[in-house]
């Protein structure tokens, strides 16, 4: 026996015992990890994953009023919603109105958490004004909007009637009824996004700038090549985050047009609450909701694998 | 940090203990009505604004008038929310005792399972109801059982403005009864009023429904529901399309107001003088008489030229006893039923609110004369309600997928307001409406 | 650094003319709460202003004791999310273990399952385990947001690595890190998930309405939607009345944080 082999032997014990340890590591990783997950994981099995399998479950049946299965019809509720003319318009206009809300609302936002990250007097007062829409509840700020948009007393139409413009049929006009919806969403949504992206630009590093003023950068500059790039977490953050809950946007159409006109603004999760708490056809209404739950994850997921790769983590 | 996290910490220590004692303040004035021996009744309803003021000052009444029974009324959302929420705890100790619920849940109330007829309580009895108005009562009378008890009931009037009628040379005592003569005032109107459409009808399914009952057609075979499960529909496409052709005309004229789904909108419109005619619930009448700038008509349901005027189905909702409680509760409910039909209360409840009054008898109390003589208008909307012809037409439909009915006709609506072919949105409507129907009948299991 | 005169005017005239357009809404429900129904209905200019409307939402609904319940319920949820959101937060960023991407998405998955539809199941949920017309009831279920974790990760990898790293020579374990190092640092993205969870929380409506069946524990909203008549003219100076009476709150909170963000920032833990 010679000495290299000695030395393999010792090198594989010693092998050994690292993955051992390693293993142990791991597991204690693990545990650890769970550990601090497990609340989160308990709640969400109850609350989110439980109701989610009851949601599948019930999507492959009918229902009584009370929700309890009748008939087992196999993918007949999913047919039905792709021979629905009403169903496939559904998830044209929801995916319009995501179109029209999101880019709109972080755009408008980034712009108001720029001017209102410089040092000035009073900015706090600005920053408040700013993210007042996100303490005005879905509710308030509907009925704030229903009564801008109403024809005879709201004051959209009066200002177009004092400029000889005929008045608009906001909510009942198909043509302009989802615009309206957005139109009220996006201001309900800015003060969240202002609030957030403004959190992302304090907390870029103000040396950086600093360095950038030596050099003699200018203000579009700075914000092009410093600005934008630093805030990519957040902003990645705000828009998956959007586009999820443009996605599930249920209370202001509940208030401002109830789906119309002619199914205009149907967006799919009122269409789900109407079914399930209009119509009772709960079997129905779980199939949608598993169609938006698949929708919503095949776009994120495609988000993820694009975003996070250009996000810029410090 | 360490600041905010006392505070935090402090914050959530005076939460617990205002948890603590609001928790049981809330539950010793439970207990306290139990312990001085009352009986307490859980009453469900969906009145809000106006109708809660009115419903919680009747209940107060009730509580006051005597020491056996103590009724709790809690609001529940919307009538849609309130049943959703019913069938979800119905047959558990959260369920309530009383259950107020819209005229269109009666097939869904009664198929639950998880109720008792009123006809039982006045058996038991031999309770006199023959005092009740006969036209609210039929509704809900099925198989000849009286299953829930009528308690905000009204019908679709038309109201005007009888100013703009005067200036177009119009008859203001007088106002149009049938769609062409309606049609001919809206143009008149609309000629003679800057800025005033003739006509307008909310896109709301339940006016459709009344449209159709008025010339007499049933809205679904088996008479309405009322011998069978409904199959299909019951009405002509002559009186189906009947009522989208006019409405198409008056579009087309340019004398028709377009609301969409929206009745605030319309009213609002209505009060400034943008239209001239609008159909809605006689529950209006006293908001928008007591807000009209002019002096405000109220005249009956239109009906088409060549088709008799047959009358309304009753609107509004019902109480339903709920089955599992015990039988000293039930009874204590049923007590609290019997008092709310009494002419006084009744009375109390017609001026308060503008729904009818179910007891006849209250037209006769003090204060509606006195209602009556400031508003002759809402006299009107009794009148209506008493000379339609009892048939299975103005009994109404019973079924379950009436709500869902109802979105099918206002997208309907909409599109001819919009525009759209009537041909086509006609026949879509009914064929989604047959599809409901057969969808519904699925579901049941058989 | 010192801003230009003019450069000053320009963001001061920016800022402005964005806070009016913003704010229009809001200031004409203030002007609406405070009008005659005669002068809303005819859409003419207030002729007087009056407090009617305010007096009539107090007299219509227990409006004390529903505000004082959506504080209860709005604060331990903000408490009950921040906590369990950070843990899950680090837990993602700091610890490596297998499965960790998995359970990641899988926490984003939840944000995705519309709450509408899961709104039922939950409701049989609390009604089978008595928890209907109780504040665990209306506060348990919200605890855990894919949200929050979602929020508090993006700021936890601002953290560098270095510094835990650091800390673990210094033999502190990840609890202490955790709670000394990470929540600290992380302060303003804390607020920030603080003033969302309390506000959504503030505002929800088809939960607590489902969730409670008399008014003991009932929140704030519900009492704004008993404002709304059915089959009846809505009373608008009325329902501005109660939405102004709901924001008032929320929007002095806002104010607050807004002062609390700026004081973490200018402390700066880590520059």
């Amino acid at each position: 026996m010679s000495m290299s082999s000695l030395a393999i032997q010792t090198n594989e014990i010693n092998l050994e015992y690292v993955e051992q340890v390693k293993k142990r590591q791991r597991m204690k990783n693990l545990l650890k990890g769970v550990l601090f997950l497990l609340p989160s994981i308990i709640l969400f099995s109850a609350f989110v994953f439980y109701p989610m399998i009851r949601t599948i479950y019930l999507s492959f049946f009918l229902t009584n009023t009370s929700g309890v299965t009748t008939v087992f019809v196999g993918l007949e509720n999913y047919i039905n919603l792709f021979k629905s003319p009403i169903f496939l318009k559904n998830i044209q206009s929801t995916f319009l109105f995501v179109l029209y809300t999101v880019p709109a609302t972080v755009i408008i936002s980034l712009f108001l958490a720029i001017i209102a990250s410089e040092k000035l007097k009073g900015i706090g007062f600005f920053r408040t004004i700013f993210s007042s829409t996100m303490g005005i509840s879905v509710a308030a700020a509907s009925v704030f909007w229903m009564f801008l948009f109403n024809p005879t007393m709201g004051l959209l139409n009066q200002l177009l009637k004092s400029i000889g413009v005929e008045p608009i049929g906001w909510l009942t006009d198909p043509n302009w009824a989802l615009l309206s919806v957005s139109v009220t969403t996006i201001w309900m949504n800015i003060g969240f996004t202002f609030l957030v992206l403004l959190g992302g630009l304090q907390s870029i590093n103000s040396y950086l700038y600093e360095s950038a003023d030596i050099e003699g950068a200018g203000y579009f500059y700075k914000l092009r090549r410093i600005t934008i790039p630093m805030l990519s977490p957040t902003l990645f953050f705000a828009i998956t985050v959007s586009i999820i809950n443009a996605f599930q946007t249920f209370g202001q159409i509940d208030i401002l047009t109830q789906g119309g006109p002619q199914n205009e603004t149907n967006l799919i999760v009122y269409s789900i609450y109407r079914e399930a708490f209009v119509n009772y056809q709960f079997g129905s209404a779980s199939a949608q909701a598993v169609v938006l739950f698949i929708m919503i994850l095949f776009l994120t997921a495609i988000q993820f694998k694009l975003g996070e790769r250009k996000v810029h983590y410090q | 940090m360490k600041k905010l996290f006392t505070m935090l910490m402090i914050g959530f220590v005076l939460l617990l203990t205002a948890c603590n004692s609001s928790g049981k303040g809330s539950a010793e004035t439970a207990s306290s009505g139990a312990s001085q021996g009352k009986q307490v009744v859980t009453f469900w309803h969906s009145m809000s604004g106006a109708g809660q003021e009115t419903l919680k000052q009747i209940v107060e009444d009730y509580n006051h008038s005597q020491d056996k029974v103590q009724v709790n009324a809690e609001f529940q959302g919307t009538y849609d929310e309130a049943l959703t929420k019913f069938h979800s705890v119905a047959g558990t100790k959260s369920a309530p005792t009383i259950m107020q619920v819209f005229e269109i849940g009666t097939k869904s109330m009664i198929n639950s399972g998880h109720i008792v007829p009123i006809q039982t309580f006045i058996d038991a009895e031999n309770y006199d109801i023959s005092g009740l108005e006969k036209n609210i009562i039929n509704y809900y009378t099925v198989d000849d059982k009286l299953y829930s008890m009528p308690f905000n009931s009204s019908t679709p009037v038309m109201y005007y403005n009888k100013d703009a009628f005067k200036k177009a040379g119009l008859d203001p005592e007088k106002p149009p009864q049938t769609f062409e003569e309606i049609e001919k005032a809206s143009k008149a109107i609309t000629k003679s009023n800057k800025g005033m459409k003739g006509f307008a009808l909310q896109a709301y399914g339940w006016l459709v429904e009344e449209l159709i009952a008025n010339q007499g057609a049933l809205l679904m075979n088996n008479d309405n529901g009322r011998s069978d499960t409904p199959t299909k529909v019951g009405f002509s496409k002559e009186e189906g399309k009947a009522i989208f052709e006019w409405v198409k005309r008056m579009n087309d004229d340019g004398t028709f107001a377009n609301y969409g789904t929206n009745e605030d909108n319309m009213m609002a419109g209505f009060l400034a003088g943008d239209v001239s005619m609008f159909l809605q619930s006689s529950a209006n009448a006293r908001d928008v008489i007591d807000n009209a700038p002019f002096e405000v008509g109220v005249g009956f349901l239109p009906h088409p030229q060549n088709k008799e005027r047959h009358g309304v189905v009753i609107g509004g909702a019902s109480l339903w006893m709920i089955d599992g409680k015990p039988k000293a509760e039930q009874q204590a409910a049923w007590d609290f039923m019997k008092y709310l039909q009494t002419p006084e209360v009744q009375a109390k409840w017609h001026v308060g609110t503008g729904y009818f009054a179910i007891n006849p008898a209250a037209y006769d109390e003090q204060i509606v004369k006195e209602a009556y003589g400031k508003m002759p208008q809402l006299q009107v909307t009794v009148n209506q309600l008493q000379s339609t012809k009892s048939s299975y037409a103005t009994q109404g439909a019973i079924m379950d997928m009436i709500p869902e009915g109802r979105k099918i006709f206002e997208t309907a609506l909409e599109t001819v307001y919009n525009g759209g072919n009537v041909d086509k949105a006609y026949d879509e409507a009914v064929k989604q409406f047959n599809a409901a129907i057969k969808q519904a009948n699925a579901a049941r299991g058989k | 650094m010192t801003m230009s005169f003019r450069k000053k005017i320009i963001f001061y005239v920016l800022l402005s003319v964005s806070a009016l357009i913003l704010f229009a809404p809001t200031i004409m429900a203030v002007v609406m709460s405070l009008m005659t129904s005669q002068d809303i209905l005819t859409g003419s200019a207030p002729s007087r202003l009056i407090l009617d409307n305010f007096i009539q939402t107090f007299e219509h609904f227990p409006l004390l004791q529903f505000l004082l319940n959506s504080f209860i319920v709005s604060i331990v949820i903000t408490i009950g999310q921040i906590l369990l959101s950070s843990l899950a937060a680090y837990a993602f960023v700091f610890l490596e273990f297998k499965g960790r991407e998995f359970l990641f998405y899988l926490f984003i998955a939840t944000m995705m399952v519309p709450f509408e539809a899961s709104v039922i199941p939950n409701f049989h949920t609390i009604r089978d385990i008595g928890w209907i017309d109780t504040y665990q009831g209306l506060t348990i279920p919200f605890f855990a947001t894919a949200f929050g974790a979602f929020l508090l990760r993006q700021n936890f990898k601002q953290i560098p690595k270095e510094l835990r790293e650091a800390s673990q020579i210094a033999g502190m374990g990840h609890f202490k890190f955790y709670l000394t190092v990470v929540m600290p640092v992380a302060k303003s993205s804390l607020v920030t998930l603080g003033i969302y969870g309390f506000l959504t929380s503030w505002n929800m409506y088809l939960w607590p309405l489902l969730s409670t069946t008399n008014d003991s524990v009932r929140t704030v909203q519900i009492g704004l939607k008993q404002l709304q008549s059915q089959e009846q003219l809505n009373q608008w100076g009325v329902m501005m009345a109660g939405a102004v009476i709901v924001i008032i709150p929320t929007l002095i909170l806002l104010f607050l944080g807004q002062k609390k963000l700026q004081k973490g920032l200018t402390e700066g833990a880590l520059k």
